[in-house]
């Protein structure tokens, strides 16, 4: 634990007790779960967008660190496997449920622009800066937006830009290279903003 | 990868593949001097840029997740139930 000059506890850089955890003390999983429940859970949950699953998903993440602890080979930080474990569960219940996401990786190649010897294809319209302003409105797309995406592609936008976790710890929670986490999450925001641009252009533009 | 960029002048191709680098300010100088240069005169790729940044904007501005109150005694009530806890 690290205590600041005024002497209060520091819990932002609270590491967790790896020999406690791994000889099963049920104090230190207490401290884990205070610690990462509410970070973990919001990123459960907006993958899941359903409050109970996540509840769910977050006790049975506990439950398999717990049983798994003997497996983390402490090649990344503790919380970046624990939330490995997490985001696995939440994608393997987004998979089994409804909610499936409504687009797949052609429909991210399509949502990307079209060049003609280095050149756009068709030339991006202005976005109307009144529909911009819109708070509610404009968080409802982007959102609507989100939840489209391929759950690969969502995942490494919720991770990296939303909860702003390294592109690095991100490669590691998805087992997936950091190239990978960088092409993907540039493809995201391009189809993100090619999804918006419908809505945020001058009505008199998209109306014509 | 975007070194193999420098010396060739950029085209709105290669400006709009490399958006991410240069929103995170890891170009390399000359080049990201040379996208400036694009960005500022290209009447396609300014108001992309524009919106690519405005896009990022807008996911960072995330969407609230309300944390429920009971979250870590309910976690911690279904762990006492099926974990082999040492005491």
């Amino acid at each position: 634990m690290t205590e600041t000059a005024r002497g209060h506890i520091d819990k932002t850089s609270l590491e967790p007790d790896l020999e406690a955890l791994l000889a099963g003390d049920e104090k230190a999983f207490e401290l884990l779960v205070a610690q990462e429940s509410p970070r973990l859970f919001r990123i459960i949950h907006r993958i899941l967008g359903d409050e109970e699953e996540s509840k769910n998903i977050l006790q049975e993440t506990f439950l398999q660190a717990f049983q798994r602890m003997h497996t983390f080979r402490r090649e990344s930080k503790f919380t970046t496997w624990l939330y490995a474990i997490g985001i696995n569960l939440a994608r393997g219940s987004l998979r089994k449920s409804k909610r499936m996401t409504s687009l797949d990786d052609a429909d991210v190649e399509r949502l990307q622009p079209s060049f003609s010897k280095g050149m756009f294809v068709e030339s991006p319209q202005s976005w109307d800066p009144l529909k911009l302003a819109e708070r509610t409105d404009r968080h409802k797309f982007l959102h609507q937006a989100i939840d489209k995406l391929p759950e690969d592609y969502k995942a490494i936008v919720i991770l990296r830009d939303i909860e702003e976790h390294s592109t690095e710890e991100v490669a590691k929670m998805l087992n997936i290279t950091g190239g990978a986490v960088r092409v993907r999450l540039h493809r995201a925001r391009v189809a993100l903003r090619t999804m918006l641009n419908t809505h945020f252009q001058y009505q008199s533009q998209s109306s014509k | 990868m975007a070194k193999t960029l420098l010396g060739m002048a950029p085209n709105c191709k290669k400006v709009t593949s490399f958006l991410a680098e240069y929103v995170e300010g890891t170009l390399p100088e000359k080049l990201r001097q040379q996208f400036d240069q694009h960005i500022g005169m290209c009447k396609c790729c300014g108001p992309y840029f524009e919106q690519y940044r405005a896009t990022i904007g807008m996911i960072k501005e995330g969407k609230e997740v309300a944390i429920p109150s009971e979250l870590v005694e309910h976690t911690m009530s279904f762990l006492r139930k099926n974990a082999d806890f040492k005491h």
